[in-house]
């Protein structure tokens, strides 16, 4: 049924304000990236690229953006072979207590990070280890996991059988049919799960800021130690508008990326192939 | 293709039931290290806390560890607990989030469902990004660059001759205000997804049936279309309420003295002033609620897993 116009006009404005409501802050903080001013307040006073330099030139700021790549990029990919081996054995036809494995599986999605900091903190001393990137590391892999499940396992799902048998009756033992042909097929799943582990990963801050060792902060923890200090701020919101631009055209390319290359495996139009079936359609992104 | 020791097993009919069977055992297996993994890093932790809650670990040298439910009678029952105070507070914040949020955010899902047609993923996509960068920088957008005493909100004020000049807003930081702001904007491109999911996979021809039978617009709304949404409206708000009732990053921002979460207080027993026996009582309680809030909303999150192939 037709909306009338003036509710069509009506809902499309309401649109349209919440996106510039949404995209205003980020669009603040990457003009203030920009400014002379060492505080940023109205009026701009200047373009300068100044803040830039610096922030480039702050190894402490530097070395925690690379420390938090590397989390992230290790998470990334622990997260995601975890995913796949927790997809492939949900998937088996018979598996006992499957409701209990599923639930365990996906108890840090609803853990809070705050309670898992704190009791990793616990855990660490009762090993008698110290804090270390390690743990955060451990940390940021248990809760990322679950998106690296929700991703590839309805992927898993939607492959056609008969590919895996045929490959099966042309001869393949298990591994040769996995690694020949789901795991190609899987591929758009496991870029997807790979980038939100590594977004969720980049992006922590309690169990980072309960476990990164002092002198070692990932860059949320340097972000907001030195989001107090008003002599940092500039270059943080320098560093802050590239990570947020990059975060932006991550997004749209693996969207893009996944659209395509499910059209093209799957000779379905990108409409179907779009993420609205699996009931948390987000993380397939 | 024979199946090692099963060949000579006779008949060949029977050859596909032993591969199903050594299928089974060989996939099924695959979960352990994932499994491993939660209940090391995570369960463990959790197990951990609890035995310190009741007293039987500690990390004050010198105290005896026996079972004592001292510290968890103190914060359920202790008369004006200042801890069980701050839990309610934050409660009533998280569900003005949420429910606000999951208000919010039906006309977003709506528009995409039913306006939007050709471009609805392209724009959905809009509405998501921000959720996708960086948690600490937004909010600092809002307190370092928007909402602050000179901030851009103030300035524009002052600018228009709305306030007198340096006379800002007092309530735009550190306060319930704010503390809502930031978590309704934190949350608000999240949310409309499950509705939409929901609005889009609806049929729609019910809605046709509804105005064909002579339903104005609105009742075929109210009528149809809104009560068949409500699982992706519940799902949205849990979406929200789950990861809030756990916050305590924002309130480290825009929260004054008393605007700080539950969370916060966790925070704050295991950093600044350490007592993990009182401090895992409450981390512990912040999980049972949380699992208690999933148990009774779980069901309508549908995250599709139990579901076999082909019987969705």
């Amino acid at each position: 049924m037709k909306l009338h116009w003036l509710g069509r006009t009506a809902l499309t404005a309401y649109f349209w304000v919440f996106v510039l409501f949404l995209f205003a802050p980020l669009a603040v903080l990457m003009t203030f990236a920009f400014n002379q001013s060492m505080s940023p307040t109205l009026p701009i006073t200047g373009f300068t690229t100044h803040w830039f330099h610096q922030a480039f030139s702050d190894t402490v700021l530097t070395g925690a953006v690379g420390r938090s790549i590397e989390i992230a990029a290790a998470t990334g990919l622990f997260a995601t072979a975890l995913g796949i081996m927790a997809s492939i054995g949900l998937s088996a036809r018979r598996l006992r207590l499957r409701a209990l494995i599923i639930a365990i599986l996906l108890l840090p999605l609803v853990v809070p990070y705050i309670s898992l900091a704190v009791g990793l903190l616990v855990l660490l001393n009762q090993l008698g280890l110290h804090i270390s990137l390690w743990a955060v590391f451990l940390g940021h892999v248990v809760i990322a996991m679950p998106f690296a499940v929700l991703v590839i396992l309805p992927r898993l799902r939607s492959l056609d059988p008969s590919m895996m048998e045929a490959a099966r009756d042309l001869g393949s033992n298990e591994v040769t049919a996995f690694s020949l042909v789901t795991l190609p097929l899987l591929m758009p799943s496991l870029v997807s799960s790979f980038l939100i582990c590594f977004i969720t990963s980049f992006d922590e801050f309690a169990i980072a800021s309960f476990l990164a060792p002092p002198g070692q902060p990932t860059f949320p923890v340097f972000l907001y130690t030195g989001s107090r200090a008003p002599g940092l701020l500039p270059e943080l919101i320098a560093v802050g508008s590239l990570i947020i631009v990059g975060s932006l055209v991550v997004i749209a390319i693996a969207e893009g990326g996944r659209r395509w290359a499910e059209r093209r495996l799957q000779g379905v139009p990108a409409e179907a192939a779009a993420p609205v079936d699996s009931g948390v359609p987000v993380l397939q992104i | 293709m024979d199946v090692p020791g099963v060949a000579t097993g006779g008949l060949a009919r029977r050859r596909p039931r032993v591969r199903v069977v050594r299928l089974r055992i060989g996939r099924g297996t695959l979960v352990i290290p994932p499994l491993g993994i939660v209940l090391l890093v995570l369960v463990g932790p959790i197990v951990l806390l609890a035995l310190y809650s009741v007293n039987l670990r500690t990390n004050i040298p010198g105290t005896p560890t026996a079972f004592s439910g001292a510290n968890w009678k103190d914060f359920l029952t202790g008369s004006a607990n200042p801890f069980r105070e701050r839990f309610f507070y934050s409660m009533k914040i998280t569900l003005l989030v949420s429910i606000s949020a999951t208000a919010a955010a039906y006309p977003l899902a709506y528009y995409l469902a039913f306006i939007a047609r050709r471009f609805r993923y392209t724009l959905l996509l809009v509405l998501i990004a921000p959720f996708f960068t960086s948690y600490l920088l937004r909010i600092i957008a809002w307190t370092d660059i928007v909402l602050n005493n000179n901030g851009i909100v103030n300035q524009t004020l002052w600018d228009a001759h709305l306030r007198a000049h340096g006379n800002g807003i007092s309530w735009l930081l550190y306060s319930n205000f704010s503390i809502f702001l930031v978590l309704f904007y934190a949350w608000i491109p999240f949310v409309s997804l499950p509705i939409f999911a929901v609005l889009e996979n609806m049929d729609h021809q019910l809605i046709e049936a509804a105005a064909d039978l002579g339903a104005s617009r609105f009742k075929a709304f109210w009528t149809v279309t809104f009560p068949m949404s409500l699982p992706g409206v519940i799902a949205a708000f849990v979406f929200v309420l789950i990861p809030t009732t756990g916050e305590f990053i924002a309130p480290l921002y825009v929260g004054g003295p008393n605007n700080q979460l539950f969370g916060n207080e966790i925070q704050a027993f295991f950093g600044d002033s350490p007592n993990w026996n009182y401090g895992a009582v409450l981390a512990v309680a912040l999980i049972v609620v949380v699992l208690v809030l999933m148990l009774l909303f779980g069901r309508f999150l549908n995250t599709d897993l139990r579901t076999q192939r082909g019987e969705r």
